[in-house]
C-alpha cells in the first residue's frame, strides 16, 4: 500500500493528578521526590488495615464550577455529574486549553473522544433517604416493596446519568462538539492506555484530525472505598508515613493505595498539527494490546514487542520503560518477567505509583504525562520508594538521582489485575 | 473497492430472553414471540415498572464445566461465558489442535455485574440518623464491612466479563472492553473488525453481555421515566414506532460472536456466516439522555457505515432498528433513515428485534446482528410485533407483526446509546 500511514501527535495535556493539578505543578512534585499519598481525613477510616489514598483536596464542586466560568450551561451540568466525571470534564477543558484547539477550528465530524472510566458508585446522600425508608434497620429487613413505593421517589430523577462510565466521553463531546467516533473503555487500569491505543487506530484510519484521549478516577467516596478495600491489594504498613507506603519493585513492598485523577491528551494527525502551528509534546507510534493468563509475564512480554515492532524500534532504541509498577509482591514479579524478558537490565524502569497510588482508569495517562514531559526537559527524576529494588526482579531501577534523557523513545505499559494489557510507544518529536 | 482486509463472521452464539442458542432464538423471532414478564429476579410489585424480559431457566453448567467456578459473577458474565462457548463452538475454535487460541482477541461492549442491593441498602440506612437525611461513613462503613462480600464485589467491575472470558478459553489476543450502554456491543463489533483490518489480530471474539434487570437498574431507569410503564398488559408495552409506544422494556442477555480475516477462514475451512462490510460511528453531541431531534448524528453513522461498505444505498435489502419504543428514538431513528436513504427509506423493511425482546442494553446491538445474520441466511425477515397504530411521524415499512420472506444480501443494524454514540454496521452475503 503506497499510502503514507498517518502519524499521531500529542498536541495538548490536561492533567489533574495527587501531586499537581497541572503540568507544571506535577512536573514539580517528580523533582522534589514529593508522594501524593497521604492519610484519609474526608471520612473516618480508623477501621480500615488501610487508611491513606492519594486524593486531590483543592478539587470541588466551586473549583469545578470556576473551569466553567466561562459558560453558564456547561456550570449547570456539572451539577448532574459525580466527581469522577466532573474530574473528567475538567481536565478535558485544560487539554483543550493547552492545545490551543478551539470549538468551530475544526470539523465537528473530524473530532472524535476516547475516554477510560471505570464503574462509578453513587454517594451515599444519593440513596439515603430512599434506604432509611425502605429499611427498619433489623437484619434482612430491606424492603424492596417499601423502596418501590415510598424509597425510590426520594432519589434525584437524574441519579443515574451521574453515575454512567460513559458520561465523561459524552459531557465533553457536547461541550467541544464533538461528532466523530466517541468511546468509553472499560478495562481497569489499562483503560485509558487502551483508549488512547483505540484513538490512535481512528486516526491512523483518517476518520479523525483530533480526538480528546483521557482517563479519570475518583475512587474515594464511601462506597467505593468500601469495595476495593474488599478486593484491592491494598498496602497496610505504612499508614503512619504514607508518602513511603506505595512501594514499586522495591524489596519491601506490600500493596497499592487507591486515589483519584485524571488526564486528558488532545492526540492530533501530524499535518493537521503543523498546518495550525500547534505545539506538539510527542508522537505516538505504537500500540498493542492482549491477555496474559498465565500471568508469567509471556503474554505482556509479546505485547510490548507487538506496540515496539510497529513503532519500528528494538529495546536498544528506548530511553525508559514508564512501568505499571503496581507494588505488590504479586504483580511486580509477573511484570518483572516481561520487562526482564524484553529489556533485560539494559533500560532502566520507572514507576510512578510511590507518588501516585494506583488510580485505576486514568493512571497510563497521568504515569505517561511523566514521561512527556521527561522527554521535553531533557532528564529523568527518580522514581520515589524504589529505594531497595527487589534483586530477584531483575530490573535496572530508575530509583535515584536525575537521568539524562539519551533516547528518543519511551515504552509504557499497564494492566488490569485479570492480565489485560495495553502497550504504547511515544517519540520525542523532532521536527 | 479499499484494498483492505476483510472480516467475516464465522462462529455466533447467545442467551437470551427467547432462547439460549441461535436457532431458538431465531425461531421465537418468526413467531412474533414476546420474551417479557413480571420481573422475577426481584420483588418489583410497587416499582412503576414491574416486568422486564428476562433470561429463563439459564444454567451455566450446561455451557461450561464447572460451572460453579463463576458462581460470585455477575449474571453478564455468566450469560457471556455461555454464548463465547456456543460461539467458539460454533466457529469450530473449540479444542481445535490447528488454532491456538491465543491468537484470539475478544472484545466486548458489557456491563457492570451484579448489585449487592439488600447490603448496600441496609448499611445505608444504618448509617443515616433519625433526624437527618446525610449518611454517616464510620457507620456504613461498619456494617458493610461485614456484609459486602469481595469476591462478588470484583466481579461488578466491568472489566471482568471480558477478563473471565478470556481467561477460561485462554484468549491472548487483543483485549478490550467498552460501555457506551445501548451501543456497546455493535460498537465492539465494529471496533473489532477494524483491528482485524489493521492487521492487530486474525480473530476475535466480539459482542457483549449485560443485565440491569436489578433494583437499581429499574429504579435508575424509572427516574429517567424512560421504562414503560405499561403494568397491565407487559407484553404488548413494547411496541417500537406504534403511535401509543412510551418507554422501552429492560431485557438482558449476552451475545458473541467470531470475526475473523477472510483468508485465514477460508484457509481453514471455516464456515462463513457473512461479511461485516461497513461500520459507521459518531457522536450526537447534543444532550445526555435525547436523540438529536433531527437524527443528525444516527444519519451520519448510517451513512459512513453504507459508504465504508462499498454498497449501493439501494442494496441495502433490510434494517434492523434500534427501534426502543421510545417517543423520540423511534421518530429520529426514522426521519435519520430518510435523509440517508431519501425515497428509498419507504421501499426498506425495518423492523425492529426489541418488540419482542425488550432491549438488552450493552448486548442489544450483538443480539439483533445476529438475528439479522440468521435472517439474511433463511431468506425471511423477523416481524415488528405489537404494531397497532401508525404514527404520521413513523411512515416507513417497519414488518408489522408478521416475517416476511425475502432475500437479502445486506443489511443495515443501528444502536444508539445514551450519550450520544451512534453505532451503525453493515453486513453483507458472503
Amino acid at each position: 500500500m503506497a499510502v503514507q500511514p498517518r502519524r499521531a501527535v500529542i498536541t495538548g495535556i490536561g492533567v489533574f493528578s495527587p501531586i499537581g493539578i497541572d503540568t507544571a505543578a506535577f512536573w514539580q512534585s517528580l523533582v522534589e521526590g514529593k508522594s501524593g499519598v497521604r492519610p484519609i481525613t474526608h471520612m473516618d477510616v480508623s477501621e480500615f488495615p488501610c487508611r491513606i489514598a492519594s486524593n486531590i483536596p483543592q478539587f470541588n464542586d466551586k473549583f469545578a464550577r470556576d473551569v466553567f466560568k466561562h459558560s453558564r450551561d456547561h456550570a449547570k451540568s456539572l451539577k448532574m455529574m459525580a466527581r469522577t466525571v466532573q474530574l473528567g470534564v475538567c481536565v478535558a477543558q485544560f487539554a483543550m486549553a493547552d492545545s490551543g484547539m478551539v470549538k468551530g477550528k475544526i470539523d465537528p465530524t473530524r473530532f472524535g473522544v476516547e475516554f477510560g472510566a471505570a464503574i462509578v458508585h453513587s454517594e451515599l446522600d444519593d440513596i439515603a433517604r430512599a434506604a432509611k425508608v425502605s429499611s427498619n434497620c433489623q437484619p434482612g429487613s430491606v424492603s424492596l416493596q417499601a423502596w418501590g413505593e415510598a424509597g425510590l421517589k426520594e432519589i434525584p430523577p437524574l441519579w443515574m446519568l451521574k453515575y454512567l462510565p460513559n458520561m465523561p466521553a459524552c459531557h465533553v463531546s457536547i461541550m467541544h462538539d464533538i461528532q466523530g467516533p466517541s468511546n468509553t473503555i472499560t478495562v481497569g487500569e489499562a483503560a485509558s492506555l487502551l483508549a488512547m491505543g483505540e484513538a490512535y487506530r481512528i486516526l491512523n484510519r483518517d476518520l479523525v484530525d483530533f480526538v480528546l484521549v483521557g482517563g479519570t478516577e475518583s475512587k474515594l467516596n464511601a462506597l467505593n472505598f468500601v469495595r476495593q478495600s474488599l478486593f484491592q491489594p491494598l498496602t497496610t504498613t505504612r499508614n503512619d508515613t504514607p508518602d513511603k507506603a506505595v512501594r514499586p519493585f522495591d524489596r519491601d513492598r506490600d500493596g497499592t493505595a487507591l486515589g483519584e485523577g485524571s488526564a486528558v491528551f488532545a492526540l492530533e494527525e501530524l499535518e493537521h498539527a503543523k498546518a495550525r502551528g500547534a505545539k506538539i509534546y510527542a508522537e505516538l507510534c505504537g500500540f498493542a494490546c492482549g491477555f496474559d493468563r498465565d500471568r508469567k509475564g509471556k503474554a505482556i512480554a509479546k505485547v510490548i514487542r507487538k506496540a515496539m515492532a510497529e513503532a519500528e524500534i528494538t529495546p536498544a532504541d528506548v530511553d525508559h520503560v514508564n512501568a505499571h509498577g503496581l507494588g505488590t509482591v504479586e504483580s511486580d514479579i509477573w511484570e518483572a518477567a516481561a520487562l526482564r524478558d524484553v529489556f533485560g537490565k539494559d533500560v532502566p524502569i520507572w514507576g510512578l505509583k510511590g507518588f501516585l497510588g494506583a488510580l485505576g482508569p486514568a493512571e497510563s495517562l497521568i504515569e505517561l504525562t511523566g514521561s512527556i514531559l521527561a522527554l521535553q526537559h531533557g532528564h529523568l527524576p527518580a522514581a520515589i520508594n524504589s529505594d531497595n529494588p527487589d534483586t530477584a526482579l531483575g530490573l535496572q531501577i530508575h530509583n535515584s538521582g536525575t537521568r539524562e534523557i539519551k533516547k528518543p523513545y519511551v515504552v509504557k505499559l499497564n494492566f488490569s489485575d485479570l492480565g489485560q494489557v495495553g502497550a504504547v510507544v511515544i517519540k520525542k518529536y523532532t521536527n | 473497492m479499499k484494498n483492505r482486509r476483510r472480516v467475516v463472521i464465522t462462529g455466533m452464539g447467545v442467551v437470551t430472553p427467547l432462547g439460549h442458542n441461535v436457532p431458538d432464538l431465531f425461531k421465537s423471532q418468526l413467531e412474533g414471540q414476546s420474551g417479557v414478564g413480571p420481573i422475577l429476579h426481584f420483588d418489583a410489585r410497587t416499582f412503576p415498572t414491574k416486568f422486564a424480559s428476562q433470561v429463563k431457566n439459564f444454567d451455566l453448567a450446561k455451557f461450561m464445566p464447572d460451572g460453579a467456578h463463576w458462581a460470585h459473577c455477575g449474571l453478564n458474565t455468566r450469560f457471556g461465558l455461555a454464548a463465547a462457548r456456543q460461539a467458539l463452538d460454533d466457529a469450530g475454535l473449540l479444542d481445535n489442535p490447528r488454532i491456538d487460541p491465543a491468537d484470539i482477541g475478544v472484545y466486548l461492549g458489557s456491563g457492570e455485574g451484579g448489585h449487592d442491593f439488600k447490603s448496600l441498602v441496609e448499611s445505608t440506612a444504618r448509617a443515616v440518623p433519625d433526624n437527618s437525611y446525610s449518611a454517616d461513613p464510620k457507620l456504613f462503613f461498619a456494617h458493610s464491612r461485614r456484609t459486602f462480600n469481595g469476591r462478588h464485589e470484583f466481579e461488578m467491575e466491568m472489566h471482568t466479563t471480558t477478563g473471565r472470558i478470556a481467561e477460561a478459553f485462554n484468549l491472548q489476543g487483543p483485549n478490550m472492553t467498552c460501555q457506551t450502554a445501548c451501543a456497546a456491543s455493535s460498537q465492539a463489533i465494529g471496533e473489532a473488525t477494524e483491528l482485524i483490518r489493521h492487521g492487530d489480530a486474525e480473530m476475535m471474539l466480539s459482542g457483549g453481555a449485560h443485565s440491569m434487570i436489578h433494583p437499581f437498574g429499574v429504579t435508575g431507569f424509572n427516574l429517567l421515566t424512560a421504562l414503560s410503564t405499561y403494568n397491565e398488559n407487559p407484553q404488548k408495552a413494547s411496541r417500537p414506532f406504534d403511535a401509543s409506544r412510551n418507554g422501552f422494556v429492560l431485557g438482558e442477555g449476552s451475545g458473541i460472536v467470531v470475526l475473523e480475516e477472510l483468508e485465514h477462514a477460508i484457509k481453514r475451512g471455516a464456515h462463513i456466516y457473512a461479511e461485516v462490510t461497513g461500520y459507521g460511528t459518531t457522536a450526537d453531541a447534543f444532550r445526555v439522555t435525547d436523540s438529536h431531534e433531527d437524527g443528525r448524528g444516527a444519519a451520519a453513522a448510517i451513512r459512513n457505515a453504507v459508504v465504508d461498505s462499498g454498497v449501493a444505498p439501494e442494496s441495502i435489502g433490510y434494517v434492523n432498528a434500534h427501534g426502543t419504543s421510545t417517543k423520540v428514538n423511534d421518530r429520529a431513528e426514522t426521519l435519520a433513515l430518510k435523509t440517508v436513504f431519501g425515497e428509498y427509506a419507504y421501499k426498506l423493511p425495518i423492523s425492529s428485534s426489541k418488540s419482542m425482546l425488550g432491549h438488552l442494553i450493552c448486548a442489544a446491538g450483538v443480539v439483533e446482528l445476529i438475528i439479522s445474520v440468521t435472517a439474511m441466511h433463511q431468506g425471511v425477515l423477523p416481524p415488528t410485533i405489537n404494531y397497532e397504530n401508525p404514527d404520521p411521524e413513523c411512515d416507513l415499512d417497519y414488518i408489522p407483526n408478521e416475517p416476511r420472506q425475502k432475500k437479502i444480501d445486506h443489511f443495515l443494524t443501528n444502536s444508539f446509546g445514551f450519550g450520544g454514540q451512534n453505532i451503525s454496521l453493515v453486513v453483507s452475503r458472503y
